[in-house]
């Protein structure tokens, strides 16, 4: 397994230990970074159109601008620095690390050839098998943001698997694009409006909608 | 005529509301444009008889396309009315009306544009493109309940297209292995046939069935679904319900349509055991609830099993599972739309404090009894039929385990449902109240549902039955 996908797998794993809101956004920052540089080392050439808009979703939205819009969020909140992501417990570490082996031997299953595509497999598959545990664990939105942009990570180094990267035309990379920076926009725009830890918030009836 | 007007008239309106166009007379350019586009989707599903590509082969106007073009734009033009209805009524509404009516539109576009898409890759963006447009639209002005909604709808749309995203990637290795070129471009996936069967494409379809599922209401991740019909303004719910949920299951059976003749097993397997599970989970939902909403979401996740059931079979189910498809656009917007009315005259969704509404309110009173029974699904509706074809070819197929599970579940909900919806319509009025006299434009968009329902039910237009035939082969598999 080639450095940078070691790294990567540090950066999908350490964050899930170190427990602060700050190393989480950390990693989501540098997953977007490690991925947009495996991309490349794929086209060096930036010879397609849909490279440079891939480039732009990792490096723009899932690097910087998603990472730098919750971190402006969390801090004019003034959250306390610990966050945890998954239950800080002997269980959890176990599933976590369990969940890592489950995607390199399914990986090992799905490309029969030892090599960069079935490490690339493996590393997607951890992040995506990482990010539905997170999921599964988190009930405050914070946590939940996190993990489906860990699983949206995930997704984005699944399709660097291929023997080829076939792209789909610019309407629909451009597409692709605008979904993960709306969507980005969108649930920065939510967790604005509701501070952590309010309980459950009582259903208002009482005005007219329509 | 192209079928890129179909985008660009809402597409356009949407842009210049958005912009402060027209904002003054908002809800009139939302029914204006509904109207407009409505009219070119039937001048589009009247004169296209066979399969048509075009724009550099994204889009595809076939028999499905048709029709749920025929099914969502009339649905969409009822709740446009039924929303202008209620800022007109209601002047505390017209807050935030132009942000409603743009989004409204942007989505009606995205909508459009998914029913005559030739692409899976673009199927999936413009879904996720109508839940982005919807997810602002179920937030309502000082209600954090709503907001928390809104967010757990756009967190489960995520994860559910994501894990769709990454069943394609999937799908796409696997005509790698199998030796084609990859493509996403729905005419060539189709005459690849019978030889995409490797470990690739079976997980694949494994994510895309559970990711689309998701977005249907399906188990296992259906818990969004009820809290977020529940806390939309019954409008938005409506357009969820009905309008949404069809173009979710479009780009199921686009998957279906590819997929089925080379992974019949695994597709029949995946589809009844998410139905089953769907049912079972939302008769016991509405055997506890005493949310009128609530009561027509869990409603929707047993529909959705009843859909999943159907497509599962295959075979002679499918005409039914089509007839019971359409049939459920019309009875959730007539019920949902209902609701409402109920709702903001009551002040309330608690089933046990509503009663007498045939008299205190008929005509939300006949809605909510005929949508009710057409919910249950009793003669004379389509839906009665639909489920009467989807119970035969469960016998027909053998599964006898599952058609008694199916017959067990469906009496169960029609006993719960019946307990709780019927006394809200004939028991006694538990208050002296002064309601203000019902019009009938107010009931003009139900009213049309109703019609629509009726006619299914009893005499089915050929060429719609035609329609119904065509997209019926498309599904049925070997």
């Amino acid at each position: 397994m080639s450095p940078l996908l070691m790294g990567l797998l540090g950066v999908m794993l350490v964050p899930l230990f170190l427990a602060t809101w700050r190393s989480s956004l950390l990693g989501l920052s540098l997953q977007g970074f490690l991925i947009a540089w495996a991309a490349y080392r794929l086209d060096p050439n930036l010879r397609a159109v849909g490279t440079w808009f891939m480039l732009v979703d990792l490096v723009l939205v899932r690097g910087i601008g998603a990472p730098l819009l919750l971190y402006r969020i969390l801090s004019s909140q003034k959250r306390t620095a610990r966050n945890d992501i998954i239950a800080p417990n002997l269980l959890s570490w176990t599933i976590a690390f369990g969940l890592v082996l489950g995607a390199f031997n399914l990986s090992a299953a799905l490309v029969p050839v030892d090599g960069d595509q079935r490490a690339i497999i493996a590393v997607a598959t951890a992040g995506v098998l990482l990010g539905l545990l997170v999921l599964a664990s988190q009930s405050t939105a914070f946590g939940q943001i996190v993990g489906a942009l860990r699983l949206e990570n995930g997704i984005a180094l699944f399709e660097l698997g291929g023997e080829h990267r076939h792209h789909q035309g610019v309407v629909i990379e451009l597409g692709q694009v605008a979904i993960v920076a709306g969507t980005v926009g969108l649930y920065v725009w939510l967790l604005r409006g509701f501070p952590e830890g309010s309980g459950t918030p009582a259903p208002s009836q009482d005005e007219p909608t329509l | 005529m192209s079928p890129l007007y179909l985008i660009l008239v809402p597409g356009l309106a949407a842009l210049a509301v958005a912009l402060g166009v027209g904002r003054a007379r908002a809800t009139l350019v939302l029914v204006g444009t509904a109207l407009l586009t409505m009219v070119l989707a039937l001048i589009e599903v009247l004169s296209v008889p066979r399969a048509q590509t075009g724009f550099l082969d994204l889009v595809r106007v076939d028999a499905t396309s048709r029709l749920f073009l025929a099914v969502v734009n009339p649905i969409f033009l009822g709740i446009s009315t039924y929303i202008w209805h209620r800022v007109r009524t209601t002047p505390v509404l017209r807050e935030g009306i132009a942000r409603t009516v743009s989004l409204s539109l942007f989505f009606l576009a995205s909508t459009n544009a998914l029913l005559v898409a030739n692409h899976l890759l673009a199927l999936w963006v413009l879904l996720e493109l109508t839940a982005l447009a919807a997810t602002p639209l179920i937030v309502r002005p000082r209600a954090d309940a709503a907001r928390r909604a809104a967010f757990r709808y756009l967190l489960f749309s995520t994860v559910g297209l994501g894990l769709v995203a990454l069943g394609f990637t999937c799908l796409s290795r696997g005509m790698e292995v199998a030796g084609f070129e990859p493509t996403f471009i729905l005419d060539r996936l189709l005459q690849l046939g019978p030889a995409l069967v490797n470990a690739w494409t079976k997980l694949g379809l494994g994510l895309v069935l559970l990711g689309l599922g998701t977005k249907l209401g399906l188990a296992p991740m259906y818990s969004w679904l009820p809290e977020t019909y529940d806390e939309s303004p019954p409008a938005i719910a409506a357009l969820l319900g009905a309008v949404q949920f069809n173009a979710a299951l479009v780009v199921l059976f686009r998957v279906v349509q590819v997929y089925r003749v080379s992974n019949t097993r695994l597709m029949a397997d995946e589809l009844l055991t998410m139905g089953l599970v769907s049912m079972v989970v939302s008769t016991v939902s509405i055997i506890a609830t005493n949310n009128i909403k609530r009561l027509i979401a869990y409603a929707s996740i047993n529909h959705a099993g009843v859909i999943a059931i159907g497509l599962g079979v295959g075979g002679s189910a499918t005409y039914g599972l089509l007839l019971y498809v359409v049939s459920n656009a019309f009875i959730k917007a007539i019920l949902f739309l209902t609701a409402g009315k109920i709702m903001a005259h009551y002040k309330t969704n608690d089933t046990r404090v509503i009663s007498g509404l045939i008299n205190e309110l008929p005509y939300s009173g006949v809605f909510l009894m005929v949508g009710t029974i057409a919910l249950l699904g009793f003669p004379p509706f389509g839906s009665f039929l639909g489920e009467l074809l989807i119970l035969s070819a469960l016998v027909g197929s053998g599964r006898m385990l599952t058609f008694a599970a199916f017959c067990t579940l469906i009496t169960m909900t029609f006993v719960a449902t019946g307990r709780t919806v019927f006394p809200m319509i004939w028991g006694p009025s538990k208050e002296k109240h002064d309601w203000p006299r019902q019009t009938l434009p107010a009931a003009l968009p139900k009213l049309t549902f109703l019609i629509a329902l009726v006619v299914l039910g009893i005499y089915i237009p050929p060429a719609f039955n035609a329609l119904l035939q065509q997209v019926a082969v498309s599904l049925e598999g070997p």
